[in-house]
């Protein structure tokens, strides 16, 4: 095709986005390549699949983040992660200071490169990070060409993104078919049906459903046109602010009919937002749903059988203290959800309830703490999520966290169960300290098992043998711990052992960890700064942020 | 994976560094960096196991036309010998670029 602009690879794409001056940061000469692939026998790349460019878009100020989708299909590791997040900072500082320069990221991503697992979800909620914090000075652009498109926690980043362009060559969706038909069943989504899958996840269902702001043709002139009248015109779509539309609208879905992408069609432009607030949980004559999250919510806030009116998302305050937690419900009207996931009425109430925190304490000097319960075995893995946006919801959640903790609330994850891929980036990932318990029930993961193999296609005994060498691609919070990101493994306490001085015990760390960040950055430093982090965990990460600053001026 | 090594005899020291290409499916990265040295040492790592000998000929047909002297560092993806000729004619082209 003549001037294609999907058929370049990364490099080409960032030049070809910029004007005549482009020059790379951090380039392949530079030699950071990913320090954990080969130990798994898997070729490198010798710029970790990310291309990093500054120059101007038609003489405007710009960096170009521009990610390869051919390598590793566009997957987040350590080192890709870091070169972006690094970038975003310097541009974030940049504005800062004045100097106004508009970022863009090109998507051709499958998410979390599953090879690196944990460091991706890391990264990646690191990116989350920086957006949110840059979109108070520009817009930050994305650009979803194909043919990858942009899935996993990457979908998630792309509905944080001020203004999303694609081309028809695309497609956005948190869970690829693939994962939904091994985690759900292949009657919930057949991930061999080319045409709906296209139909559903393709480019022009979501710019008739607001997940996608423009579908450009896909010639270099007409993309790049587009992304520079983006910059012009500071366009936002606020994407991950309609969170009162999304929760009338999920008000109307008759979660016992399938939905399709006609009756969707139709639903879309019908829904009229209206104002949900999610009260505080009060104390119930039955006892909900047995899991982690909710033992420790109930003892926690004091509230025993707690009920709320999503019956999925808890909240309360205690002792000056914001308490959320996401927990199962065996009879959820969506199916989806019935194990604790995080799913779309998770995601918008999560996001509904810390927004009115952030709202509620603006003019005070002191800030609420914000407390999330993790024990999130998975996001929810289902069609109707997809055919909405559930990387919407879990968006507007993590873009809510990042919020609060930005504008000075101590943002504490407390991890007594599971906190895996999308539901960990919704609710967990955005916080300034993470605590866990030193249970082995724990998992923390970007994919089960089962999908993890089949995307990479690997056995699972090719898969475990790999977690013994890496430790980023383990499933327990003992390897976890090796990555530096924890502020405390607590030991002795399982995951079920609540007891009243256990509690009390917890209380504490929670304290202490809220007087940690006082006076502290808002930032997520602090995962990179810990002595694990220094001496081996984010090695290779802190290594990248020093290159990219070292490059950022010429 | 596998990786290989490979020394040549040879006797025009490059100048600058360069690198051309993805490490994409059936494809390579190539990158030369100038070296001190008086031989040519190059560095795969590829994802095909099992084809030494195939690398050893392509090398060769390469170096007897174009004797640089330079370390290589080659990550490859599974290419055929024809994309590899191709890929290190390509670097030998952006070599002589000006720019």
């Amino acid at each position: 095709m003549k001037n294609s602009f999907v058929e370049l690879h990364a490099r080409e794409r960032a030049e070809a986005l910029l004007d005549d001056n482009a020059r790379e940061l951090v380039g392949p000469l530079d030699n950071m390549i990913s320090p954990h692939l080969e130990p798994q026998g898997i070729v490198p790349e010798s710029d970790d699949g990310v291309v990093l460019m500054r120059g101007t878009i038609n003489g405007k100020n710009a960096l170009v983040i521009s990610i390869e989708g051919k390598f590793q299909g566009g997957g987040i590791g350590e080192v890709s992660g870091a070169k972006i997040v690094a970038a975003l900072e310097k541009a974030l500082e940049d504005n800062k200071a004045g100097k106004t320069i508009y970022p863009v990221i090109v998507l051709d991503t499958g998410g979390v490169r599953l090879q690196e697992a944990n460091y991706g979800l890391l990264s990646i909620s690191e990116i989350h990070n920086a957006v949110i914090a840059l979109k108070k000075y520009v817009p930050v652009i994305g650009l979803v060409p194909g043919r990858v498109g942009s899935f996993g926690g990457m979908s998630i980043t792309a509905s944080i993104l001020s203004y999303l362009i694609a081309t028809k060559k695309a497609r956005i969706a948190l869970n690829g078919p693939e994962v939904i038909e091994q985690e759900a069943g292949v009657r919930e989504f057949d991930s061999s049906d080319k045409d709906l899958i296209w139909n559903t996840l393709g480019t022009k269902q979501r710019l008739a459903t607001g997940l996608v702001d423009e579908v450009v043709d896909d010639t270099v002139d007409d993309i790049k046109k587009s992304v520079s009248d983006a910059i012009d015109a500071k366009k936002d779509a606020h994407r991950t602010e309609h969170v009162d539309f999304y929760l009338s609208l999920l008000d109307q879905l008759d979660p016992s009919k399938k939905l399709d992408i006609e009756g969707y069609r139709k639903l879309y432009p019908e829904v009229k937002a209206e104002k949900h607030v999610i009260a505080d949980a009060v104390e119930g004559t039955e006892p909900g749903t047995k899991s982690r999250g909710r033992l420790w919510f109930e003892k926690l806030t004091g509230i025993k059988n707690a009920k709320s009116s999503v019956s999925t998302v808890l909240h309360a305050e205690k002792d000056g203290k914001e308490y959320v937690a996401i927990v199962p419900d065996a009879d959820n009207k969506f199916p989806r959800v019935r194990d604790g996931e995080v799913g779309l009425e998770e995601g918008f109430a999560v996001a509904s309830i810390v927004n009115k925190v952030v709202a509620d304490d603006a003019d005070k000097d002191v800030k609420r703490p914000v407390i999330m319960v993790v024990d999130v075995p998975s996001q929810a893995y289902g069609y109707q999520e997809e055919l909405i946006g559930i990387h919407v919801a879990l968006g507007s959640s993590a873009a809510a966290y990042a919020k609060a903790r930005q504008a000075g609330h101590p943002v504490i994850a407390f991890i007594p169960g599971d906190a895996v891929s999308g539901g960990f980036l919704a609710h967990g990932l955005q916080s300034n300290r993470l605590i866990a318990l030193d249970d082995t029930s724990i998992t923390i993961q970007a994919m089960s098992k089962a999908s993890a193999a089949r995307i990479t296609q690997r056995t699972i005994a090719e898969l475990e043998e790999a977690t013994k060498h890496v430790p980023a691609m383990a499933y327990d919070i003992d390897n976890y711990e090796k990555l530096g990101a924890l502020y405390k493994l607590v030991k002795g306490i399982g995951s079920y052992e609540a007891t009243d001085e256990n509690v009390a015990k917890i209380n504490s760390i929670i304290d202490e960890a809220i007087q940690s960040t006082v006076g502290k950055p808002t930032d997520l430093h602090f995962r990179y700064e810990t002595p694990i982090a220094v001496e081996s965990g984010r090695k290779a990460t802190n290594a990248i942020r020093k290159a990219v600053f070292e490059q950022w001026n010429a | 994976m596998e990786k290989l090594h490979y020394k040549f005899e040879t006797k025009n020291p490059i100048q600058k560094p360069v690198h051309i290409g993805v490490v994409a499916s059936g494809d390579l990265e190539v990158i030369f960096r100038p070296t001190d040295s008086d031989e040519t040492v190059v560095s795969i790592v590829t994802g095909s196991d099992g084809f030494k000998e195939v690398w050893q000929n392509v090398l060769d047909r390469f170096f007897a036309r174009y004797p640089i002297q330079a370390n290589i560092e080659i990550n490859d993806f599974g290419s055929t010998p024809g994309v590899v000729n191709l890929r290190l004619t390509q670097a030998m082209e952006a070599l002589k670029d000006e720019k």
